[in-house]
């Protein structure tokens, strides 16, 4: 009977010639089925067509004007179309030509800052809204099957992340990062929405980790927002996923203690939502660095022992690695100078200095990181690739004028940025040592790259990524050297994604409100 | 964070002139309701936080607030407030604008509150840093292009200007393979190219791999010091700075 319950459950799928969950288990060739490609987040490609001897000969082969807002969404590539969006709007485009094959807006109020992208099961797409609404859309026509509401827009809540499909369920982070409102991951139902479980960021009074804040207001009100694609690891069916600072964000002083689990990377079961390990990249944060950079999955060895790893290079300037199976830590790597850590504590997190944290009169502050920026790990050349940057700045604590127990706001201080500088730096993903960098030109204090760029590797031993300068290029991968760049009119501001179709590899990138493909010359 | 809200308030941003709806609001809260929900709306000894109500937060023009401010809410022990119509309005308006600041996105933006509260350093010991540890006494004099500095810039705006600058110009020079050289106004870095304009106001441009760039950074010296400083150092400074009167 229930056997017979499920094959009718099932039945709305069985003509469809969508995306098969198991595709999402390989390497991704001739399709794009996520956010990362695949599960490990590691961005890499088998594709090597477009490669180091050729890619200097790399052409647009079609470019597509959404005549919208800089698209930050990596696209999906299934069955030759390409899936992308900005906020309130999803595109689906002829992945060979670049036409339209039909286009999806939705007015909302809410937060327009960004959207990563749709997630796709079977023949249906996902699509998180800035009002923190999910639609469910038919992939073939773009028309709207549902339209559920996930959390209240009016307290700041909105979706740009794309949900990660493990198995039959969504996994759906959550943005918000303008009032004092607490983050969490959920499960839901491809089929309706429904719930299937719910892991809040921040514990209640008694439960573990709760012993990190000061009361059950501050920690109903702490933050730890879910904001970028977690990974997973189907053998040990765990999903990871960072979470992202404490509030109120620099007012330390209102919430002492270490504030689980903000800035961190959590590993929960994926059917049960249940927490296996957490790692806490930023103990106590005070200065908005969100663990939420994209987790790497390498299966390689450590210290001359085969392990299943993962790698994050974080907003705190720290290169973690850590065991997957347990959360051991194996590595914490500064990937660029600081002055708010005084080490590491015996869990492999960093310890920040009290007189570091903003002050009334002011913190002068140095620190290194990066962001929502893709980082690239490429099992041929073994590093780790993370667009990052460097700087300077002086932070300053404000407590509400009444009571000062409380923050001023949601921000609770200011920062005031002094000198900053970007870079690309390729890591050595076992030790977090820096075998190469391309440090941006610093001028005037602050380099002209405010935006940093996701990356992609490929067996072609290349790497693609873009500057703050608007400089779109093809990198040897293992040596930082250029072999192709040019200017497209705009920084990139999408990860570049890949996919072969009909025999031609093409490397898509989002560049503003333009997405362009570029691909060999056609014979 | 690489954003940086120097650049806008170097330029004194007008002050937007307060909502009278707003400051009758502010007033007609705390006769009627500060006691409970405190002056600010964000929560007092007998009443929660009305920025994190989901009341105030899904009204609209006092649909949802007034009934409660006519009505109270006797369950929770708030009792009626008689308030007119137009007061109803100005509280509204009052506690929608506690909200809207409350809810702020991003922590660069011009250093909140008075001054004063940065005036925390010892001026005899800035004094000290400026002409020994700094170096600072090489280039700049206080009675030379220091006089009066303080008078020029509120406290928080020099803070960040003598620590780092904003650079406005930075002259450079470009020698072409043949030799030939211009010098000027850099315009643009970038991995690949430069661009310049020249001493006659001329836009001009190269690939970086076909020329000599020569940079001078003539704040190599601030930067340097950005390492140095402990917190007291930089606010011993600019009690000193304060100090130049």
């Amino acid at each position: 009977m229930r056997k017979l319950a499920l094959l009718l459950a099932a039945g709305s799928w069985l003509h469809s010639q969508g995306l098969d969950p198991a595709a999402l288990l390989k390497p991704p060739t001739n399709t794009w089925p996520s956010y990362n490609g695949d599960y490990t987040g590691r961005r890499y490609s088998t594709l090597s067509q477009i490669n180091k001897t050729n890619v200097g000969t790399l052409a647009m082969a079609w470019a597509f004007q959404t005549h919208q807002q800089s698209i930050k969404s990596t696209s999906l590539m299934v069955n030759g179309i390409l899936y992308f969006t900005v906020p309130n709007h999803v595109w689906a485009v002829d992945a060979r030509t670049g036409r339209q094959v039909w286009h999806f807006q939705r007015q909302s109020g809410g937060n327009m800052i960004g959207q990563r992208g749709v997630a796709m099961y079977r023949d249906r797409l996902y699509f998180g809204t800035p009002d923190a609404h999910l639609i469910c859309l038919d992939a073939r026509s773009g028309k709207q099957v549902w339209d559920l509401e996930i959390a209240d827009y009016k307290f700041g809540y909105y979706i740009s992340v794309t949900p990660l499909v493990v198995k039959d369920r969504l996994i759906m982070g959550m943005s918000n990062d303008q009032s004092d409102i607490p983050g969490f991951l959920e499960a839901r139902s491809p089929e309706d929405g429904k719930i299937l479980w719910h892991w809040d960021a921040v514990p209640k009074p008694g439960e573990p980790g709760s012993e990190t804040w000061p009361n059950a207001d501050t920690m109903a009100h702490g933050g730890g927002a879910t904001w970028i694609p977690g990974s997973y690891d189907p053998d040990l069916n765990l999903i990871y996923w960072g979470t992202g600072n404490p509030h109120p964000v620099l007012a330390g002083k209102v919430r002492r203690g270490a504030n689980l689990y903000t800035c961190s990377i959590v590993a929960l079961n994926a059917d049960t939502g249940k927490m296996a390990w957490y790692f806490q990249a930023s103990p106590h944060d005070t200065q908005d660095r969100d663990a939420n950079e994209s987790i790497v999955l390498m299966d390689a060895d450590f210290k001359g022992k085969p392990r299943k790893l993962l790698a994050q290079a974080s907003r705190n300037g720290y290169y973690f690695v850590l065991d997957r199976a347990t959360g051991e830590s194996l590595l914490s790597a500064e990937f660029g100078p600081q002055n708010w850590s005084a080490g590491l504590n015996s869990r492999g997190e960093p310890i920040p200095k009290p007189d570091k944290e903003p002050q009334i009169a002011g913190t002068l502050f140095e620190g290194s990181g990066t962001n929502w920026w893709s980082p690239s790990f490429s099992p041929d050349t073994k590093l780790f690739y993370v667009n990052a940057h460097h700087h300077f700045m002086v932070s300053y604590l404000t407590l509400d004028e009444q009571n000062e127990e409380k923050a001023s706001d949601h921000q609770g201080g200011t920062n005031t940025t002094l000198w900053s500088q970007s870079m690309l730096l390729a890591l050595d993903y076992e030790t977090g040592k820096v075998r190469w960098r391309r440090d941006r030109p610093a001028f005037g204090g602050r380099d002209a790259s405010g935006q940093g760029s996701g990356i992609l590797s490929t067996a072609g031993g290349l790497l693609f990524t873009g500057d703050g300068s608007g400089d779109l290029m093809a990198l040897d991968a293992a040596t930082g050297k250029t072999l192709w760049h040019l200017y497209p009119g705009g920084n990139l501001t999408g990860a570049p994604m890949t996919y072969e179709l009909q025999g031609r590899q093409y490397v898509v990138t989002a560049v503003d409100s333009v997405l362009y493909a570029w691909a060999l010359p056609e014979r | 964070m690489l954003v940086t809200a120097l650049g806008v308030w170097a330029q004194g941003r007008p002050q937007a002139p307060p909502d009278p709806a707003i400051e009758r609001g502010r007033a007609q809260f705390g006769q009627s309701c500060g006691f409970c929900h405190g002056p600010n709306a964000n929560g007092g000894t007998h009443g929660p936080s009305l920025i994190r109500s989901a009341v105030v937060r899904h009204d609209e023009n006092g649909n949802l607030i007034g009934p409660v401010i006519r009505d109270g809410r006797p369950d929770l022990g708030m009792p009626p407030v008689p308030l007119s119509p137009n007061q109803v309005s100005d509280i509204v308006a009052f506690v929608k604008s506690r909200v809207a600041a409350a809810d702020i996105r991003s922590a660069n933006r011009p250093v909140q509150g008075s001054g004063d509260k940065l005036l925390t350093g010892n001026s005899a010991a800035g004094k000290a840093f400026f002409e020994g540890a700094g170096g600072c006494a090489g280039c700049h004099s206080p009675t030379g292009d220091l006089a009066g500095i303080s008078r020029k810039y509120p406290a928080a705006i020099l803070q960040a200007r003598f620590l780092y600058p904003q650079q406005r110009r930075r002259i450079v020079t470009v020698t072409e393979a043949g030799g030939k050289q211009y010098s000027g106004e850099l315009l643009a870095l970038t991995d690949y190219d430069v661009s310049i304009q020249d001493a006659g106001g001329w836009y001009r441009s190269w690939p970086l791999d076909s020329i000599k760039l020569e940079m001078k950074d003539s704040l190599a010296a601030h930067f340097n010091l950005l390492t140095k400083y402990t917190d007291t150092d930089m606010h011993n400074m600019l009690a000193y700075l304060e100090s130049l009167k």
